[in-house]
């Protein structure tokens, strides 16, 4: 599988505290990889600093070109962004908020043509959205936020996809919706994915890949396909400390081990 | 409450250019010398029957001050509405980045220095707005950091030293001539408006004007956050620069004839984005024409209520409040305080 998206040796230092030291990556075609790491373990810098938002050493490349170099308008032809949490207020409706997508593919003064509105709504009817487009982006719930944001991205249409925490403030079944969504549209179009979750069940179960952050260090990677038990196990021990991981049809679920006064070890599922 | 429908905000638009429409036709009967509505309407047609004094009055004094007020208006709101979007603040106004300031300094040092040329003033106030925003620029470019709210405390340092030099030039002043002049200047009027004064500050206003209009798409996405902004593409620090020299020759252009106009910068956006429920880019000419209105109609009053015209910032203000109560006490829904930024 040929790279569309790599980071080699990348360090980002707030003043002089390094926090990410020496990061290696690279994804390919359709590819959807999990960036996995406790709080503060620099996951949503590594996000940033390849979007450009934060300087850094060592070479981000986005489908054969050296983002360093570009402007915001180029690189966001490049790479598209899902931020944790939306600055987008209330006082516009849904559909202005997904036409927002379109401002790399715009001139300064242009304005979203007839075919970029009616992919606009193409994209929100694929999510289950289109009644919503009329609506006011304030007035929707968070997770429903993010949905909006998911298709304002997609229609962004870069080939490199970038996402912090997605799925945050997601509820159980809008969760499984929006990394399914994403992972088809990643294998149908050929992107490249990189998404930080905290829920490594979602993301041993959506993902490609895990790779595994540690206080800023990249200390371990495990290909879903064919890994086996014991082998998650131990590479998702380096981050998590002492867990367990279950196999059930298929699918691997991890739980973390504890101890209390009525049964001694017993496993906690997350 | 909904949003109003796209027929609904056609026809708010219509309602309130032909508000305007109404208020300049009010707006060009009134004033101290007589001119019969049955002249000011063979002037309108071209005809040649109406005095020469009359037909002078008209076109040199009477239209370029309703022209000039509406103008004023327009520019005022449109660029409030720019700066609130742009500095995500609801309390942002024209004055938030030293422009306002600027301009009172260098029409207070034209004052002191040319003895209340107006011509001078003019010009003192103009490049005094534009060299308040440079210095700006310079502060930010010399902190390093590009955020928004450098530019506000770049704005609040800026505003703060053009008050301080501008109350040691009062207080050296002559208190019957130059003080008084640098008071009436701050509290602004349209009695000075001439059809020459407004001509000279058309091409710094149209480009203005234009130049926001054209932007206004990349004026709503600076609402987003810095990254966010980033992330679509928006070349921030050209696109944040331009935003504020355009809306800077905006305002520089109209306060250097008009003197300070307060309030407006601040309220019509307000009362466009109660009025409209929305706050996108047609919000921003929406703010446009309802400054216009406002402006209008205070100038109308300044020279109607009392024997002696009146300062147009108390007028606006006076006009403006109403308007702004009258439309926040409208009932409506919790989510709509969320784009009061």
């Amino acid at each position: 599988m040929s790279a569309i998206f790599s980071i080699e040796d990348m360090c980002v230092s707030y003043g002089r505290e390094k926090i990410i030291h020496g990061v290696s990556l690279s994804i390919g075609a359709g590819e959807l990889c999990a960036l996995l790491g406790l709080n503060g373990s620099g996951k949503t810098t590594i996000l940033h600093a390849a979007c450009g938002f934060l300087p850094m050493t060592g070479v981000c490349t986005a489908a054969g070109q050296d983002c360093s170099g570009l402007n915001e308008k180029k690189r966001a032809r490049l790479i598209s962004f899902i931020p944790q949490v939306c600055s987008m207020r209330g006082g516009i409706t849904v559909m202005e908020a997904v036409l927002m997508g379109f401002n790399a593919h715009l001139g300064l003064f242009g304005s979203p043509s007839r075919a970029q509105k009616q992919f606009a709504l193409d994209t929100l009817e694929r999510l289950g959205y289109a009644s919503f487009k009329g609506r006011d982006f304030g007035t929707l719930s968070q997770g429903q936020k993010q949905i909006v944001l998911l298709a304002r991205c997609l229609v962004q249409n870069a080939p490199v996809m970038l996402m912090d925490e997605p799925d945050n403030a997601l509820d159980f079944l809008n969760r499984h919706m929006v990394l399914q969504k994403i992972r088809e549209v990643l294998r149908t179009q050929q992107k490249a994915g990189l998404i930080t979750l905290h829920d490594p069940n979602f993301a041993m179960n959506y993902c490609d890949r895990l790779l595994l952050l540690k206080s800023g260090y990249l200390v371990g990677e495990i290909k879903m396909k064919g890994a086996s038990r014991e082998e998650l196990e131990k590479k998702l021990s380096l981050i998590y400390g002492a867990i367990e991981v279950f196999s059930f049809n298929g699918n691997f679920f991890m739980g973390q081990v504890q101890e209390t006064e009525t049964s001694p070890l017993f496993t906690k599922l997350c | 409450m909904p949003y109003p429908s796209r027929r609904q905000t056609v026809l708010l638009f219509a309602i309130v250019i032909l508000l305007n429409l109404a208020v300049a036709v009010v707006s060009i009967f009134v004033g101290k010398y007589q001119i019969a509505p049955d002249e000011i309407l063979a002037l309108l047609m071209g005809g040649d029957t109406v005095a020469p004094m009359s037909a002078k009055v008209f076109f040199t004094l009477r239209l370029p001050r309703t022209v000039m007020a509406f103008l004023a208006g327009l520019g005022l709101g449109l660029a409030g509405s720019a700066y609130q979007v742009l500095f995500k603040n609801p309390l942002a106004s024209p004055d938030i980045i030293g422009v306002a300031g600027g301009a009172n300094l260098g029409a207070a040092v034209a004052v002191v220095m040319t003895s209340s040329s107006i011509p001078i003033m003019t010009l003192g106030a103009f490049w005094g707005g534009l060299a308040a925003v440079a210095c700006v620029m310079l502060l930010v470019k010399a902190t390093n950091s590009h955020s928004t709210s450098t530019y506000v405390l770049a704005g609040i340092v800026i505003n703060a030293i053009s008050k301080a030099m501008i109350m040691t030039l009062k207080y050296f002043a002559d208190p019957e001539n130059e003080l008084a002049a640098m008071e009436y200047w701050e509290m602004g009027s349209f009695s000075n408006i001439t059809q020459s004064k407004l001509l000279s500050i058309l091409p710094m206003f149209l480009m203005g004007l234009i130049g926001l209009l054209l932007l206004r798409r990349q004026v709503q996405l600076m609402g987003l956050s810095d990254n966010e902004c980033r992330a679509l593409g928006v070349r921030l620090r050209p696109v944040r620069a331009a935003v504020l020299i355009l809306s800077t020759l905006l305002v520089a252009s109209i306060v250097s004839v008009t003197g300070l106009i307060s309030f407006v910068g601040l309220i019509a956006p307000h009362t466009a984005k109660l009025m409209l429920r929305r706050n996108n880019s047609i919000t921003l000419c929406l703010s446009g024409l309802t400054g216009g209105l406002v402006v209008m109609a205070s100038d109308i009053f300044a020279r109607t209520l009392y024997s002696a015209e009146l300062p147009i910032s108390i007028l606006t203000t006076v006009t403006g409040v109403p308007l702004l109560l009258y439309f926040m006490c409208i009932k409506r829904g919790p989510h709509e305080r969320n784009f009061f930024y």
